[in-house]
């Protein structure tokens, strides 16, 4: 446990020594906060069309606003993710600080999890700056709370599946622009894989949406945490950091 | 201390280390020598638990490094080829993660990051960032970071590869100083090194071991022959048919020394002092006697020929 934090707190403190967190977080929210207005501003007309009408039941700022504002970062988070990653193991074994870690009283799999969770505390990070927006929802509305947490849970789970997906694949190169552009690659196809379904027959549409990791992300942003979401996540996670030490322990023994 | 018993590596068809066996003795410090590609890197990689042998054991303080890694980790510290720094953490701040990682406990680990740094005397670069060291330093801070946990066994991959003359002698005395409380292991392709710094020498060719003694004995044991130079006047006759007739003497040759006149390289058996009758056999001729003396050879003389010329197992027989 203490190798462990030693490691994430060493990833973490590299992410903000390098330019690297601060253009991710930047560009992140950024984005986030285009699609936050751009959201706000459709909300805000549909309500005073709505009040205009007749003023029925008030839209509601979930389901209409937040639910599209969450979707869309998750397809943002699927374009920033892989700069996280890339340089998690490929940057070790270039620069052979790799060495270092694998001759230390360590174990793999601390090694792996440091790693994991020292990504996960930057992208949690990058969450807590967007949190800032949804305060300026309760500042002047009423959300809900528990339907913007089940959002965010589903964001952190998507994301910890892309960062121990990002993990395996930087475990498989020195070259870190190789890494992230084949991650890059493997999460976009992770994405559209479920476009494919669409335009098929109902089972090929069942299967693959479910491999689709965006496609569990859609409940959660609805406001709903469905435990066979849930599961698919940390499967998901379990698997991506199994493979990072099947990979790890490969190469150790390929010299 | 360190016992490598049998270890065989081999990448796919390529063998790189074959049947290694070697013993180091609580504080001594042994020469790992070989040319470039020799399997001294391998062998390291190996004792450090970095990967596992395909063949054989190697255990580290009576640890296992493959059984029990953790535990013959901890007793381990190894500078590899390239000095594994993090460019954008300073000096302190890298040292006190390897402490932390070594297992260095949290309240100990401010004192013994200065212990060390004061210790390879980079206390003034505590501040810098890796990235900005020089290749001295980077080296330095290196060794440190083998240091940090105080351990039993340091294993160093060419410490002084890359660097200027004068911090290679600053280098070598440092690991000097090391010796007694640290067993040592160092590589190097550099001879004067080992007869410099170590007390005994694995020679190392094609990931075989070619020979393993104190470097004066190798020195002595891989003459094969004892040499002579002989200086004589010889006048205008050949001494050459008189210095071979001594008993003894298997060969002579002229010396090939430029600018002397009359010298000649006697071979003689091994263990047979020849110097007193060759000195009669030119006085009694009413020869001038110039010159008598044993050629020694410099060990990097011995080890081109165990490298090059020597077969394996006539080497370790001898």
């Amino acid at each position: 446990m203490r190798n462990m934090l030693a490691i994430a707190d060493k990833e973490l403190r590299s992410y903000f020594a390098s330019p690297m967190a601060y253009i991710v977080i930047g560009l992140f929210s950024l984005l986030f906060g285009w699609f936050f207005y751009m959201y706000l501003m459709v909300f805000v007309r549909q309500s005073e069309q709505m009040m205009a009408m007749g003023g029925g039941a008030a839209a509601n700022v979930n389901q209409s606003m937040i639910r599209g504002v969450l979707q869309n970062a998750a397809v943002v988070i699927l374009f920033v993710m892989p700069m996280i990653t890339m340089r998690t193991y490929s940057e070790e074994k270039r620069s052979g600080t790799i060495e270092l870690l694998l001759t230390s009283p360590v174990t793999d799999w601390q090694i792996i999890l440091g790693k994991f969770f020292g990504a996960i505390g930057l992208y949690v990070a990058m969450l807590f700056v967007t949190a800032l927006y949804m305060a300026i929802l309760f500042v002047y509305g009423h959300p809900e709370w528990r339907p913007i947490a089940a959002g965010y849970l589903g964001l952190l789970l998507m994301g910890g599946c892309f960062i121990s997906a990002g993990l395996f694949i930087s475990s498989l190169t020195k070259n870190q622009i190789v890494a992230g552009t084949i991650t890059f690659a493997v999460f976009l196809m992770l994405w559209v894989i479920s476009w494919i379904g669409e335009s098929s027959g109902p089972i090929t549409r069942e299967v693959v949406s479910y491999l689709s990791i965006t496609e569990h992300f859609e409940d959660f942003a609805r406001g709903i945490v469905d435990t066979k979401h849930v599961i698919y996540y940390l499967s998901f996670i379990t698997f991506g950091l199994f493979l990072t030490a099947k990979s790890v322990d490969s190469e150790r023994w390929r010299g | 201390m360190i016992d490598v018993q049998h270890i065989t590596k081999r990448y796919g068809r390529v063998t790189a280390v074959d049947d290694v066996s070697f013993r180091v003795e609580r504080g001594e410090i042994l020469g790992f020598l070989g040319p470039n590609g020799a399997g001294k890197t391998t062998t390291m990689r190996i004792l450090t638990g970095y990967m596992p042998p395909s063949e054989g054991r190697a255990a580290i303080a009576g640890f296992d490094t493959f059984d029990q890694p953790i535990e013959a980790k901890r007793r381990t510290g190894y500078l590899p080829e390239t000095p594994p720094l993090y460019p954008d953490m300073t000096v302190r701040e890298y040292l006190d993660f390897v402490g932390r990682i070594k297992g260095v406990p949290p309240k100990q680990r401010k004192d013994r990051v200065a212990e060390v740094m004061q210790r390879v005397h980079i206390t003034d670069m505590a501040a810098r960032h890796c990235a900005k060291l020089s290749k001295g330093y980077r080296q330095r801070v290196g060794i440190a970071q083998a240091l940090i946990h105080n351990p039993d066994v340091l294993i160093l991959d060419e410490p002084t590869a890359g660097l200027d003359p004068k911090q290679i002698i600053e280098t070598r005395e440092l690991i000097r100083s090391l010796a007694g409380d640290h067993t040592i292991v160092l590589s190097t392709h550099i001879l004067p090194e080992v007869s410099q710094t170590c007390q005994r020498v694995v020679i190392i060719n094609k990931g075989r071991v070619v020979a393993v003694d104190t470097p004066q004995n190798l020195i002595a044991r891989l003459k094969g022959a004892e040499t002579m130079f002989v200086q004589v006047d010889a006048g205008s006759e050949d001494a050459a048919v008189a210095l071979e007739r001594v008993p003894g003497v298997t060969r002579v040759t002229v010396s090939e020394q430029p600018g002397v006149a009359g010298g000649y390289e006697v071979e003689s058996d091994r263990g047979v002092d020849v110097r007193r009758e060759l000195a009669r056999a030119v006085v009694t001729r009413g020869w001038g006697l110039l010159e008598l003396r044993p050629m020694r050879m410099s060990l990097e003389e011995v080890f081109l020929q165990v490298t090059t010329e020597e077969k394996p197992e006539e080497a370790t027989r001898a």
